[in-house]
This record gives structure tokens, sequence and C-alpha cells, in this order.
């Protein structure tokens, strides 16, 4: 039953991949009849070195010849060079890789670590002040720029603290260059850009949790529970948050897409080196096929996370199953 | 004369809303008898439903601001929250209309007719489940042993309902509340849950409460019934009796509305004329008048207590009480 | 039998879905205040140069190095910027960008997905399929990179810029409108107008889009406050809206190189941006408890 499940959905999302393909390439045919910007500005290059940067990359060819050799190379992991210096796409990649996910992830956790609770108190005591408060605070967090909260802790913890000679959190990059690297100085680097990402997050999933917990918690089965006599603790944790929960992993993986990406402009901000700065980097270089090949590289991640979070929810919810 | 196991006292159970305080429950009093069945009859809104939810302490959003609830020798309404845990699911269990929704999605079924004993009596998961496989083909699961493992949502109506009633009965309570068992079942299904909760109350002696707004299935079923209306009782008594001579007008209207078999082939339905009162609002006097083919001038001034009308029915009517008769008008 | 039973309790007059609505809407303050808010922030970024003119008298593009990094003061209400533009002039100016592209924005990706969505969900079956496939492709990229790309390969002015944000958002639409055309189609109302022979064209305007129109009313009002954010971030790392043309977003390109000279140039054009995306999502709160109150939460 749940293999049968399975197959569907990867079948499915090898579909979109497909799709993904094609939609990314007829983009950029649109630069392959124009000169490439960034190599024409050498002096050294001749127009026959030009010329023959172009057939490298593939630039002449008829479409359908140049989506098929990209095809091929992208199943073999290869997703492309450099317009810059023809390195490879996939190498920039697998470097930067690392540092993204150690980022969106510490966010997803802090993210979830908070906002389930602050949901869950919001569902229990709702209309009390607290409620009031937190509920004001999620719709407040809903509506600050990612890139100006950032901004703004940077001023406020880095800059002003170091001003005013008290210890400060280091605003740039992974780790510090000089004696840095330990657990402790990667964690400091990392608290800024991890908060700022997880806050976005922190407020639409807390106040998803809240009224998912209230919609569970006024269904019959809750009311038969209390009806076999069980404590209210066992009817709201057992009965009431696995049912409550189910839809937040279907946030969870629908946010996916937005973890990726949202990450870029926390990484750009805090320069961080994950695949989003690398992206951004690039692209004031006009270096198409790096930015191109990180794209499709993110979209394979996110049809992954799709697929993963309709394989977790099949898990939690039987009737997704076996309907 | 046997010794009441339950008895309700002059309920008042009350929900706050903006537009004023709604009484549901406005001064009910019955006993249930060990071993009987007693239906509770009356349209939707009467306050059924919130004066048996009372009797558990379910009733919120609710209040219950006066009155009691006496099971064996206690007040319900005065026992805290984990005092009354006890009775609930254990001596006193409750099912609901809705068999689809009353059952807990993500959870089989085994597990969850095995949770009361789990609770209750301390029973392991193994014993728990070995003892709701039995209650489970007791009540007519074929194939329990397995279908334990499925979920609600692989059950069809009916099952479902049985599912609901095992989940009751495997602490053997004393009282069985069951919330229109069959109403959201089709009429042949409804016929099986009705035998099968025959058969129970016979089997395992539990005293039961139907509460249902189909005057067939209180024939059917019970051996006493209650007639509400607006959150009172207007008339208890032998099912027989009431039936066959109510003394409330309203009992005596819900009976000629019924059609029936026998009937001439032109003959027109009555129904009862009006519509039920808001229960922020009630009427002066007698909460049925305004609908009342029978009324006096004293049914808009004073509300009538139940008393004793006839040899074995109780009656809230100024009419009957004085002796007067309810025929045709 | 006596004369007509008493009716108890007050009848109130019918009224349309439509003006009950309205009605809530309006007996919502939060909400109205928050929409008033931005039809007056649209009313600024309109006439723009008019109200530069009357509070300011200041260019957005004239540069004064004399009056670099200026607090808040007389001269400079809100202060000036590090080569001398008086920074609530860009502020009021930055408006137009900011909602300028943002309606636009809505106004294309909700014709697009709603056109979409309507066909998908009325046809059904191989149409149906390859148009949400295609949307399921679409919203699989993530929409930071596709923007980046698109806008190194197409200069953005607002209007392209519109284009290239609007070319992700029409897909969330499409899948909306198909799922209210998907319930609505079920109605016996759709079956009895069929069977007096209405063509599809009429059956799609004039009886589906109607009862879809309130679900596509709040997402564009959600979705506004949703694309002002992401079109800030684009001018912020300098792929939107170029400078000089001011918008909030490029007000704060550079900004890290001059935190130490002022913190208020950090400070108000994310405060702008806060205030007119808070303003956007109240309403849009407001409007969709106005259409359904079930679905208020508390």
């Amino acid at each position: 039953m749940l293999a049968k499940y399975v197959a569907r959905r990867f079948f499915a999302s090898v579909v979109v991949v497909l799709g993904v393909t094609l939609i990314t390439l007829v983009l950029m045919s649109s630069t392959r009849g124009s000169y490439v910007p960034g190599i024409d500005l050498n002096p050294a290059l001749r127009p026959e070195d030009i010329a023959r940067l172009r057939a490298g990359l593939g630039l002449d060819e008829p479409f359908y010849q140049w989506y098929g050799t990209w095809l091929w190379a992208v199943l073999h992991g290869d997703f492309g060079r450099s317009m810059i210096d023809g390195s490879p796409v996939i190498a920039h990649i697998l470097e930067r890789l690392p540092n993204t996910l150690e980022l969106t992830a510490t966010a997803i956790v802090i993210g979830v670590l908070i906002s389930v609770p602050v949901g869950i108190i919001g569902a229990l005591r709702r209309g009390s002040k607290v409620d009031h408060s937190l509920t004001v605070v999620s719709v407040a967090g809903f509506a600050v720029p990612q890139f100006w909260m950032g901004l703004m802790l940077i001023l406020i913890f880095s800059v002003t603290l170091e001003q005013h000679g008290l210890p400060w959190l280091p605003s740039s990059g992974a780790f510090s260059a000089f004696n840095g690297g330990d657990l402790l100085d990667r964690i400091a680097h990392l608290i800024l850009p991890a908060t700022v990402l997880s806050f976005f997050y922190l407020s639409v999933w807390s106040r998803f949790i809240r009224s998912s917990m209230l919609e569970v918690l006024s269904q019959d089965y809750i009311r038969t529970a209390r009806a076999k006599g069980m404590s209210e603790r066992r009817v709201v944790y057992l009965h009431g948050l696995r049912n409550a929960l189910i839809p937040l992993v279907t946030l969870i993986g629908l946010e996916l897409p937005g973890l990726v990406s949202g990450g870029l402009v926390v990484e750009v901000v805090f320069g961080w080196p994950g695949i989003g700065k690398l992206a951004f980097e690039r692209a004031l270089q006009y270096d198409y096929s790096t930015v191109l090949g990180v794209t499709f590289f993110a979209t394979l991640l996110v049809i992954a996370g799709n697929l993963l979070a309709d394989l977790l929810y099949g898990v939690l919810d039987p009737r997704i199953r076996y309907g | 004369m046997t010794q009441a196991l339950l008895e309700v006292q002059d309920l008042h159970t009350v929900f706050d809303t903006k537009e004023g305080t709604v009484k549901a429950v406005d001064g009910v009093s019955y006993e249930l008898y060990p071993g009987e069945t007693l239906g509770i009859v009356g349209e939707s809104g009467c306050g059924k439903s919130v004066s048996a939810l009372s009797i558990m302490r379910l009733q919120r959003p609710g209040r219950i601001v006066s009155g009691k609830v006496m099971f064996k020798g206690q007040d319900l309404t005065k026992l805290t929250e984990a005092e009354m845990r006890e009775i609930r699911g254990k001596e006193i269990a409750m099912i609901f209309q809705d068999p689809m929704t009353s059952l807990n999605p993500v959870y089989d079924v085994g597990w969850q007719v095995g949770e009361p004993t789990r609770l209750h009596n301390g029973w392991d998961a193994k014993k728990a489940l070995a003892s709701a496989i039995s209650m489970l083909g007791r009540v007519g699961i074929p194939a329990a042993a397995s279908r334990a493992e499925d979920y609600p949502h692989q059950f069809s109506g009916g099952m479902r309902q049985r599912v609901m009633i095992a989940m009751g009965l495997t602490t053997t309570p004393q009282v069985l509340i069951a919330d229109e068992p069959t109403t959201a079942l089709d009429v042949t299904i409804q016929a099986q849950i009705l035998d099968l909760l025959r058969h129970v109350n016979r089997e395992f002696g539990t005293a039961t409460i139907l509460i249902t707004h189909n005057l067939g299935v209180v024939a059917g079923m019970c051996q006493r019934v209650l007639v509400m209306y607006a959150g009172r009782v207007v008339e208890s008594g032998p099912t027989a009796d009431v039936f066959a001579h109510p003394k409330h007008p309203y009992t005596w209207s819900l009976l000629r509305s019924i059609p029936r078999l026998d009937a001439e082939k032109h003959e027109p339905l009555w129904p009862i004329e009006g519509i039920p009162p808001s229960l922020v609002d009630l009427p002066a006097g007698c909460s049925f008048h305004p609908r009342c083919a029978f009324r006096i001038d004293r049914c808009t001034r004073d509300e009538p207590a139940l008393l004793q009308v006839g040899e074995t029915q109780l009656a809230a009517c100024w009419v009957t009480q004085a002796g007067g008769e309810l025929k045709g008008a | 039998m006596p004369s007509a039973g008493i009716e108890t309790g007050a009848a109130r007059p019918a009224q349309s879905y439509w003006n009950e609505s309205w009605e809530r809407l309006r007996a919502n303050r939060i909400g109205m205040a928050a929409g008033i808010l931005i039809v007056v922030l649209a009313a600024i970024a309109i006439a723009a140069p008019l109200f530069s003119a009357l509070l300011t008298h200041y260019l957005p593009e004239a540069i004064n190095l004399d009056e670099t990094f200026a607090k808040p003061g007389l001269k400079h209400l809100l202060g000036s910027d590090e080569i001398g533009r008086d920074t609530l002039t860009r502020l009021i100016f930055g408006a137009r960008v900011s909602l300028g592209v943002a309606f636009l924005t809505v106004l294309l990706s909700t014709t697009v997905g709603t056109t979409v969505g309507m066909l998908a969900g009325y046809y059904g079956g191989w149409l149906d399929d390859i148009l949400m496939r295609f949307v399921d492709m679409v919203l699989s990229i993530p929409a930071i990179f596709l923007f980046i790309l698109m806008s190194i390969l197409f200069r953005p002015n607002p209007v392209t810029l519109a284009m290239i944000v609007a070319s992700v958002g029409w897909g969330a639409v499409a899948r909306l409108v198909r799922g209210e055309v998907l319930s609505v189609k079920e109605r016996d109302f759709i079956l009895a107008t069929r069977s007096i022979g209405a063509s599809d064209a009429r059956m799609m305007l004039r009886h589906l889009l109607p009862n879809v129109l309130p679900v596509l009313i709040v997402a564009a009002s959600l979705g506004v406050g949703q694309i002002i954010l992401v079109e800030a971030a684009l001018d912020f790392l300098g792929l939107g809206i170029q400078p000089p043309t001011p918008s909030w977003g490029n007000m704060l390109t550079n900004s890290q190189s001059y935190f130490f000279r002022s913190g208020f140039l950090v400070g108000f054009p994310g405060i702008a941006i806060f205030i007119t995306v808070l303003a956007s999502n109240l309403f849009g709160n407001a409007v969709r408890d106005a259409f359904d109150p079930r679905l208020k939460s508390h």
C-alpha cells in the first residue's frame, strides 16, 4: 500500500523535473544569440577565441541538440561550466551546499521548536492576553522584510555593541578567518542569520499550529476522548496534537522551496558562503550558466523536498495511504 | 421500589452568548433505574443532548448553574474534574451521533477501543487489545482480530457505530448514554444498531439513556420515555401509556403529526403550528402555549410544574392537571 | 385550531452575500484602518511630485554633497543619505515603485492565474492534467533564483519587473481558482444552468467567476504585501529597479557601508516597507474574515 503510494508520487516528480528542465532551457535560449558579457570585456580575446568559447559552451547548436547535451550532462552530474572561468558549476555547488543546509536546517529546527509550543499556548489560552500578544507578534513578523531585519540585527548586535565596547556577534561569514573554526565560533556566526531566517517561518507556523489545534480540539473525537475519562493533557497531546501536526508537515514541505531560496537574501546580507550567495555573485557577473546550473539544482532539491513531505504525510495520516 | 441508579434533580445548564443567556436545560428532573432503557425525545435544540452532556460534565462551553446529578450517592455536579474522570468512560459511558467524526482518524480501532481499559483498569496494551477484539466480536464485527488493526475510515457507518458501542462497553459501565446513535445511519442499519443496543442492555444489564427525536425508535426500545420541550421536561411515563394517551399537548401534537400507514388516503397531516421558541427569550408561562391547541388563559401567565396526571404519567400542563382531556380539535 | 402561531425571534431582512460581506468588513475597525492607509499610500504614490513639493521641496535625485548623512531635522525631515539626497522625498517617490509594481504584478498574476485555473477546473480531463503539471513545474523552481536569472536576462524596468514576479505568482492563483471551480462546479445550480443550454463561456464568466471572486479578492489583498517584500528584496540586491530611481529596497543596497554614519538611513526605508506590508496583510485578513466568518480562529 505504502509502496504503491511512494511509486506514484515519485513518478509524478520525475515528470515535473523534466518539465522544469524544459522551462529553464527555454529561458536560457534567449541568451544564446547574443554575445557573452564579461568575456567580451577581456581585450586579450580575439573574435576567434570568443567563437571557440561559444562553441565550447554549445551556444550555437540547434536548441534540441543543446537541450539533449545538457540533459545528458546533468544526468551524469555535470551541471555546466561557468562562463567566467570555465570551472564546473557542480564543484561550486557542492562546496557551498553544506553551508546553506547548515543555515536552513538550523532555521527550520528553531522554527519548529519555537512555533509548536507557541501555537499550542495560543490555542489553549485562546483569547487571553498572552494569546493576543503572540498574535500581534506573529502578524508583525509576517510583514518584516527579511533583508532589513538582517541589517537591523547587524546594526544592533554587531555594530552598536562593538561601538560601545561590548562583546558583539559576528556579522559575516560562517566562521572567523583568523583563529576561528571551532564549534563556538561557528555557532556565534550562525546565530544572527539563522534567527532572521527562522523568524518569518516562526510567525507563519505558530499561527498555523494555533488554528490547527483549535480546529482539532473542536472535533467530535476530542469530545469522545473526554467522555472516556481522559485527562486534559492526554486529550490535547495524544489525541489532539497528532492530528494538528499533520497539516504542519505539509506546510513545512511547502515551505522547503522558500527555505532553499529564501536563504539567499540572508546569505547575501550576512556574507554566508552558501549556494544563494553563489548565485547572486555570479549573477552580478552575468555568468548565466552558473546561475542556471544552481537554479536547476535548487529546483531538484525542492522537488525532492516535496516528495519527502508527501511520504511523511503518508506515514502520519493513514487515510492518505489507503485512500 | 428499587433505588434509582441516576437521579437528575432540577438541573439548569446555560450558555452565555452575545444575544443573551441561552437556557438550554431549564429545570430538568428525572430518574434512571438499573437495567432499564429510558428514552428522551424532543425536537432539535430542546436540550436533550445538553442535559446528557451535563451528567457527564461535558457541557462546556455551557455552565451548570444549579441542580444536582446524584449517582451512587455522589452529586456529580460537585465532583472535581479528576473525580469526574474516574466516572467517565468507566461507570457512565457515552456514545455519540456521528461515528465518523467521533472516532480519531489517526489511531486504529483496536487501540481506541482498548483505551478505556488501559486507562481505567490499568491493563497493559496486550490485555486491552485482546479484550477490545473480544468486545468487537460481541458487537457483531466479523473477523474482529484483523479488523482491529484497521482505521475508522475503513469501516462503514453502521460498523463504526458498533465500534463506538464496543468502546463504550469495555469497562462494563453501569450507565450507557446513547445520544442519537442512529440518526446518522440509514434505515436498515438503524434497525441493526437498535437490535444491538437491546441485546447489550439485556446481556450486560447496563441502564441506557436513549436520546432521539424519532418516536418510532422510542416505541421499540424504551420502557419509559421523557418528552422535552424548550429545555424542560413536559411529560414522562411508561412508553406504552404516554403513546396511548399523552397528557401534554406537545406530545399529543407530535404523535398526531406522524404519518400513519393506516390513515385514510386524503387525511391531512397535522404539523405543529409555529416554530420552537428562542431559548434566550422564552415565552411567559408555559413555553409551549403559543403553539398549543388547548391553551387557556392561565397558560400565558404561569409556568406549570411537572406533576402526576393519570396513574403512571407526569405532565406539565394546566389543562390536563385540572382533569382536561386532549382530543382532536 | 387557534390562529397562526406567534413567531418569536426577530427576522432580519435578507441581504445579498456581497452586501453582508461588506457590512462585516466595515465593522472590522482594524481592517478598515489598514485599508484606508493603503489608499492613502497609493494616493501619495500617484501624486508623489505634489506631496514632495508640499512637504519637502526637494527632488528625489537632487544631490547635495554639503548635507550628507544629515540627522532628521528641520532641513531634512527624515535626514539625508550618503550623497545628500533627502530621505523623505525619496521615500515618497519610492512608494511609486513599491506600490506600482505590486499592484501591476497582482493584476497580471490574477488575470493569468484565473484564466488557467478556470479552464483547468471547468474542462478537467487532460487539459487539467497538463495545465496543473505546468503549474507544478513553475512552482517547483525556487522563485528568487528564477527572478535573479530573469533579471539578468531581461533588463528590469517597473513593467518587466512586474512581469517577472508575476511569472511565478500566477501559479498559486491558478491552483486556488481551480480548487474553487471544482467545488462550485458540483453544485446543483450549475447543472441546472447547463441544462437550459448555456454555453461554456457563459458558464465560466457569468456563473463560476462570481463565485470564485471572493477567494480571489482575498488572495489578491494578501498577495500585495508579499509581492512588496519580494520586490524590495530584489531592489536591495541590485537586481530590480536601479538607482537613481528611488525604491524602498534600493535605498538599502549599500547601507552596510554606512552603518557607522547613520542608523536612520537603515531604519526608515525598512519601516516604510513594514508599515505598508502590515497594512496590506491586516486588510487582507479583514477581507477574508468578511467573506467567510466561519474561518475566523478567534
